[in-house]
């Protein structure tokens, strides 16, 4: 991997993708797409694991080398940083449910880089982040319809 | 399959369990289909049209 002074880090966040028994498709479409982010220097992926947790909750981490056609993603495994302890596994996986295989993706928003080292050199501090559902954006815009309808 | 030797030993970055985002049950509860769903957030957040917001 490539060493990034830490002062020229960019935001570093992480999903966790659940494909619950028996309704995962995999086509090579997210590999691919995930491919073109880093390609283009959008992201660059620090880490990668899939969890399977069992009817009895037990959880098992694989390392991405372990798929046996990595594919798209034979480049991306090569660069990881492995940032995750095996103590983070079972933390990971509170959030899934019994039975279900969990990708774990870890990446470093290239993009923001410039912009989150330029807070810092100015002084500024991140206090709070997050993102906003598709859902919640959905809700809001529904809700006001529904009030401009009633207004009507 | 075990993790690699690398990470055993090592101070997580995880600090608590995860919770199941809420966002999955705001996902299929009642209503318009996700696609009809989607095309309202793309008309709301597109810029310069009038009486939309734009983000």
């Amino acid at each position: 991997m490539t060493e990034v002074p830490l002062d020229e880090l960019g935001p570093v966040d992480y999903i966790v993708v659940e494909f619950p028994a028996g309704a995962s498709s995999f086509t090579g479409e997210m590999a691919a797409e995930l491919r073109a982010l880093a390609d283009s220097g959008t992201i660059r992926v620090i880490d990668v694991l899939i969890l399977t947790k069992d009817a009895d909750g037990t959880v098992e981490a694989a390392e991405l080398s372990d798929i046996a056609e990595l594919g798209e993603l034979q480049a991306i495994e090569a660069e990881l940083a492995e940032l995750l302890a095996a103590e983070d596994v079972d933390n990971l996986a509170a959030a899934m449910e019994p039975g279900s295989t969990a990708g774990v993706l870890i990446w470093e928003n290239l993009w923001a880089a410039p912009f989150a080292s330029a807070v810092r050199r100015s002084g500024g501090q991140l206090i709070a982040n997050g993102r906003i559902p598709i859902q919640a954006i959905i809700a809001s815009i529904e809700a006001e319809q529904v009030t401009t309808t009633a207004g009507d | 399959m075990p993790l690699r030797p690398a990470r055993v030993g090592r101070v997580g970055v995880i600090r608590a369990p995860v919770a199941k985002t809420a966002v999955v049950a705001a996902a299929v509860r009642p209503g318009p289909a996700p696609v009809a769903k989607t095309a309202v957030v793309a008309a709301a957040v597109t810029p310069g049209r009038v009486g939309r917001r734009r983000i």
